[in-house]
């Protein structure tokens, strides 16, 4: 008996240390104990899929159409109806001016301009917008737009659109990220920020 | 005729149940300590194709969670950035652009690059849960649940690595007293963030904002001090926060 229990306490010892404590780090994929049901064969946000030729399970909405409730970000030449203002910035081959009849300018937008502003422009633009965002603090790139500079100040308003859009120089479009509505949210905050400085 | 049977056959029985006690004893410890999430997934660090520096892009340039991960507001799922988005910053002649730590990067997006494939990056899914749970990110983040409550301090990480257990025992956990999570949605992304940090008359301007009453009424049915729980238990009211128990909330 004694020697059963100096076994199973040396089985312990052996379980313990090749347990390890909870939390501790490893890389390899975690272990699953009961396995039933955790994959389905279905797709998955921005996993792969073998059900379709290019293994992507993210797909393209078919040509001509958007899903219902959603406002992609398209190009007139990606669906050429509806408000082309509102979803380019652009009149025909000019910038227009002015905000899009589908965009009310009211204290909420501005808000969620200066929330989206603070999110996707600050790293460069600052929080001011004067071009000294953190990024020109640690790494020497060529300077960033300071868009309280009165050029800026003077872009008609389907320009700044435009620019968040498709990106202009270094900065990259950002269409993709920041949906149409919030784009507009951020050129009229800009606005505030240019009257801001202007009237200092 | 002399005793067929020796005389510790008499405790035979007894030393056969107290061995089995202690081996089943053993199996039980084992099976309690490591057949949880709290062991099979909390530590889980796998190496990414970047090594993105979170506490670097995060917490160093104060740069918020929605820069990359910018549908959680909008979505059920939180996306990982497509390649575009460090593209705005690590393209030709920016940041760090001839890093070698990006050379994944450059073979999906630059088509001057050597190895030019345009391949998504395959980065490694650290928090999952199973196919029948179904975790809505914009239920959460848009009713003052903290990126923090579910995914640790991301902001200080080197290397992200999964500290919660995100158990379905972690879920009810909030679920059934949501009061010492919530917290205003100015400051979901904020991992820093705690209630001491929060202005009374601060908060009750913004409570009035939303509510419809006047701050100075709310300040005077509110709390002298506001805690996490005094917060919690403000905010769970004036959002009507319900927070589902049924199987059907997540499983369907």
């Amino acid at each position: 008996m004694r020697w059963f229990f100096l076994i199973l306490f040396a089985i312990a010892v052996m379980l313990a240390v090749g347990i390890g404590p909870r939390g501790e780090k490893f890389t390899k994929p975690p272990l699953y104990v009961f396995p039933d049901m955790d994959w389905q064969y279905k797709l998955k946000f921005q996993k792969p899929s073998d059900f379709f030729a290019d293994g992507q399970g993210a797909r393209r909405p078919v040509d001509g159409t958007i899903p219902l409730g959603y406002d992609l970000p398209l190009t007139e030449d990606d669906f050429p109806v509806g408000d082309t203002y509102y979803r380019t910035g652009l009149f025909g081959d000019f910038y227009g001016d002015g905000m899009p009849d589908a965009v009310a300018v009211d204290e909420k937008l501005l808000m969620r301009g200066k929330e989206r502003y603070q999110i996707y422009c600050t790293a460069c633009h600052g929080t001011s917008g004067n071009g000294q965002g953190v990024v020109s603090k640690y790494w020497q790139i060529p300077p960033t737009a300071n868009l309280l500079d009165p050029r800026v100040a003077g872009l008609p308003d389907g320009q700044i659109f435009w620019t968040i859009t498709h990106g202009k120089g270094l900065m990259g479009p950002y269409n993709g990220a920041v949906p149409i509505e919030d784009r507009w949210a951020i050129t009229a905050y800009v606005r505030v920020l240019q009257g801001a400085a202007a009237a200092k | 005729m002399g005793n067929i049977f020796p005389r510790w056959l008499n405790f035979l029985p007894l030393q056969v149940l107290i061995a089995l006690g202690g081996v089943g004893t053993l199996i039980v410890a084992v099976i309690w300590y490591s057949f949880t999430p709290k062991y099979t997934r909390v530590g889980y660090e796998p190496q990414q194709p970047i090594p993105f520096d979170h506490s670097l892009h995060a917490g160093q340039l104060g740069m918020d969670c929605r820069y990359c991960h910018s549908n959680v507001e909008e979505s059920s799922h939180s996306n990982i950035p497509n390649a575009q988005v460090c593209w705005n910053c690590h393209g030709p002649g920016k940041v760090k652009s001839d890093s070698p730590k990006l050379a994944v990067l450059r073979q999906a997006m630059d088509t001057n690059s050597d190895g030019y494939t345009g391949e998504p990056i395959r980065w490694v899914q650290i928090h999952e849960t199973p196919d029948y749970a179904y975790f809505n990110h914009s239920a959460h983040v848009n009713r003052g649940v903290s990126c923090v409550e579910c995914h640790g301090k991301v902001n200080e990480m080197a290397v992200v690595s999964h500290q919660k257990p995100l158990s379905m025992g972690f879920c009810l956990d909030c679920h059934r007293n949501p009061e010492s999570r919530l917290r205003p949605i100015d400051e979901i992304t904020n991992l820093d963030w705690t209630a001491h940090d929060l202005d009374r008359d601060e908060f009750y301007a913004y409570l009035a904002g939303k509510t419809g009453k006047s701050a100075d009424e709310l300040k005077a049915e509110g709390p002298e001090k506001i805690d996490q729980e005094a917060l919690g238990a403000y905010l769970k009211d004036a959002w009507n926060i319900h927070p589902p128990q049924d199987c059907a909330a997540c499983h369907r």
